[in-house]
């Protein structure tokens, strides 16, 4: 048995030697395998505690302790998940779009325009972007809520609309995808520009129309990671919406706010149901726009 | 009609200034070539006309408009750039109606602008194509073509054949030509290439340190340079220059010396000038068919440059000078030219004349011009005596 097991260990080593190609292809798929394992695992194992029975969830092993597919309806029965995922989207959206449509803007600005103060005025927005989020909570709260005066005007309340979440969210996106726009834009020859400026734009139009088309990796890089983000958020959304689907409470917190319903136990397995539901849309996405984020991380980190 | 006037028009970055007090005008349908070495501010000014950039001092007319702070969508120009500048997310359709389009001109307009400009420069059938799939040359017509398509007041072009191989560069050059013809608007083209404003352009304006040197028809530059710079940077292979005095008796310096009545000319006895003198204008001692040469002057050859048609001749007037092939002529060396079927050899000791109608005279400290001819009587007189000696 050992001697079989030695005979094959030197074969190995013979035709490594002979042939490397096929000991980095092996251990190409060796990694990846590995790789593959760690990201899926999380979902094999919501999958697990969701088909198992929420009577059945103590001391986990590796395989469910029961098959209970039905969870994925009841799931709808008790929290309406669609809405939750409604609300995440809108809100996602409104926070792409604003920091889309601020950032190419901002972008521009510090890409492809000289004026005074350009580098120190960049290095105070990536220092901010730094900042710990939770430090503006309370500030932001207040601001939010209709609870501090400008002016002599006191703000709008927002609480339970999808502002309250989108302006802070907003504001926390902007900082990195102002920098990765700005590498873009700045990226983009002067000559087409002026090209567009001679043919009949304004230098807004030259932006839109050949600037922001030609920088296309880029915002869809920008927009996806924000869409992402915000999509997965649960920290502000958490203060500025109660948590029920009609007041725009986004899904994250709809799916912890099981926790918070029932007294006794915690349903896990309606939890990892719901999680796994959510996912979805954020799959797609991905899967859609994977080719263009690949090449737009690329294209961002190796500027010519 | 667009004439297009430059008044007073000065550009100035934080430490440089770029264009200093341009004045220019070109009338309606006038090809314009701005000529001059890198950075001498010819791309500048172009700039300043397109509204690219905003002159600091100075105003710019295009027709009977001032367009000083337009935008340049509201001027009426289409521009052909250097670097061509397609739109490489649009196909040849798209890039050539991409002004049309803005204009919310109707569909049929569009398309048959379209069409009429492809035809014009050649490029029925590739519409449809992206810019990545064609050649240069075909680049490059897709650019002229959307410049034409507005059917603008002025063309601007910028260099626009600056990437094109030389075979392709000489077609382009008579296509621009028929082009200026057909649709007789006016052209302002900028080069660096002193060969493509002799053979294109109406007027030549030459540009050095962001000034205005001359602007005059390409032979009058070439024959009646304004000043040192215009005569140095038109003609190919270079004028030749001799630094030294106005005596009472013409001019004098260590090597050459010719004479001439200065007293008619308007330049003090005694003031430093340079003499400049084209190497067609230099002829070999036994080429008689001129009587306006100045007196034998002996000089050695030393390299020989063949070019087919003529030979190009490097002639030392000391023989501590060392050739410099690189930057042309040094000064106690002069370049000849003489026809194919000389037999110069390379070293050899040889006698050589100047023809005076051609030989010009710069004041050497302004650099202007004092006159382009010197006067033929007195070499007349002269070289009676100098035979009959």
């Amino acid at each position: 048995m050992l001697s079989t097991l030695n005979k094959w260990f030197e074969r190995f080593a013979e035709t490594s030697f002979t042939n490397p190609e096929r000991i980095y292809r092996s251990l190409f798929y060796f990694g990846t395998t590995i790789f593959v394992l760690f990201t899926l695992f999380p979902f094999y194992w919501l999958f697990v505690l969701a088909v198992t029975p929420n009577e059945l969830i103590s001391n986990m092993g590796p395989f469910p302790k029961g098959f209970n597919p039905s969870i994925f309806v009841t799931v709808f029965e008790q929290l309406p998940i669609h809405v939750y995922i409604f609300n995440s989207i809108v809100i996602a959206l409104m926070v792409t779009f604003a920091v889309i449509t601020l950032g190419s803007l901002a972008g521009y600005a510090f890409g492809r325009y000289d004026f005074k103060g350009r580098q120190p005025l960049m290095l105070t927005i990536l220092v901010i972007s730094y900042f710990p989020p939770a430090a503006f909570l309370l500030p932001l709260y207040r601001l939010l809520t209709g609870n501090l005066e400008l002016l002599g005007m006191a703000t709008p309340d927002l609480y339970n609309t999808p502002w309250a979440v989108a302006f802070p969210l907003s504001a926390l996106a902007l900082p990195f995808s102002i920098f990765v726009l700005t590498t873009f834009y700045q990226q983009i020859p002067d000559g087409l520009e002026d090209a567009a400026r001679v043919e009949g734009t304004t230098r807004l139009g030259a932006l839109y129309r050949v600037i922001m088309p030609l920088s296309l990796p880029g915002i869809t890089t920008v927009g996806v990671l924000t869409f992402i983000i915000v999509y997965n958020e649960f920290f502000f959304s958490f203060l500025m919406t109660d948590g029920s689907a009609e007041n725009w409470s986004p899904l994250v917190w709809g799916i912890a706010g099981i926790i918070f319903e029932q007294q006794y136990t915690t349903p896990y397995n309606l939890m990892a149901a719901a999680s796994i539901i959510g996912v979805i849309p954020i799959a797609i996405l991905v899967l859609i726009a994977q080719d263009k984020i690949v090449s737009g991380l690329t294209a961002g980190a190796l500027k010519e | 009609m667009a004439q297009v006037t430059l008044d007073q028009v000065t550009k100035r970055y934080e430490d440089v200034t770029a264009v200093e007090n341009m004045n220019l005008d070109i009338d309606h349908g006038e090809f314009i070539c701005f000529v001059g070495p890198s950075g001498c501010g010819k791309s500048t000014t172009m700039e300043t006309i397109a509204g690219l950039t905003l002159p600091t001092d100075g105003e710019i007319y295009i027709g009977d408009r001032e367009v000083t702070n337009l935008p340049p969508k509201d001027r009426g120009i289409a521009m052909v750039f250097q670097n061509i500048a397609l739109f490489p997310h649009m196909d040849v359709y798209d890039n050539i109606s991409f002004g049309l389009r803005l204009r919310d001109y109707p569909q049929d307009e569009i398309d048959r602008r379209v069409e009429r400009a492809a035809d014009i420069v050649q490029l029925e059938g590739m519409l449809g194509r992206m810019p990545e799939e064609m050649s240069g040359g075909q680049r490059q017509r897709v650019a002229i073509a959307r410049a034409i398509v507005r059917e603008p007041d002025v063309f601007l072009m910028d260099e626009p054949l600056a990437n094109l191989d030389a075979k392709l560069k000489v077609h382009m050059r008579t296509e621009l030509q028929r082009l200026h013809k057909e649709l007789d608007t006016t052209i302002i083209y900028v080069t660096h290439d002193q060969e493509e404003a002799m053979t294109m352009s109406d007027r030549i304006a030459v540009l050095n340190d962001g000034k205005l040197q001359q602007i005059d028809p390409p032979l009058t530059c070439y024959n009646e340079p304004d000043n040192l710079f215009v005569a140095g940077f038109i003609g190919s292979p270079s004028m030749n220059f001799v630094s030294g005095t106005l005596t009472d008796s013409g001019f004098e310096s260590e090597h050459v010396s010719i004479e001439f009545d200065a007293s008619a000319l308007d330049v003090n006895i005694g003031a430093e000038v340079t003499i400049g003198v084209r190497p067609e204008d230099i002829y070999p001692t036994d080429d008689y068919e001129l009587d306006t040469l100045t007196r034998t002057l002996t000089v050695d050859t030393e390299v020989l440059e063949p070019m087919g048609d003529e030979i190009f001749v490097y002639l030392l007037l000391d023989d501590d000078v060392e050739t410099d092939l690189s930057g042309g002529v040094t000064p106690g060396q002069l370049l000849m030219s003489v026809g194919p079927d000389s037999d110069i050899s390379e070293d050899e000791t040889i006698e050589i004349r100047l023809d005076r109608s051609n030989i010009h005279l710069f004041d050497a400290q302004t650099g202007e011009a004092i006159t382009h001819s010197l006067s033929t009587e007195w070499s007349d007189a002269k070289q009676q005596q100098d035979i009959t000696q």
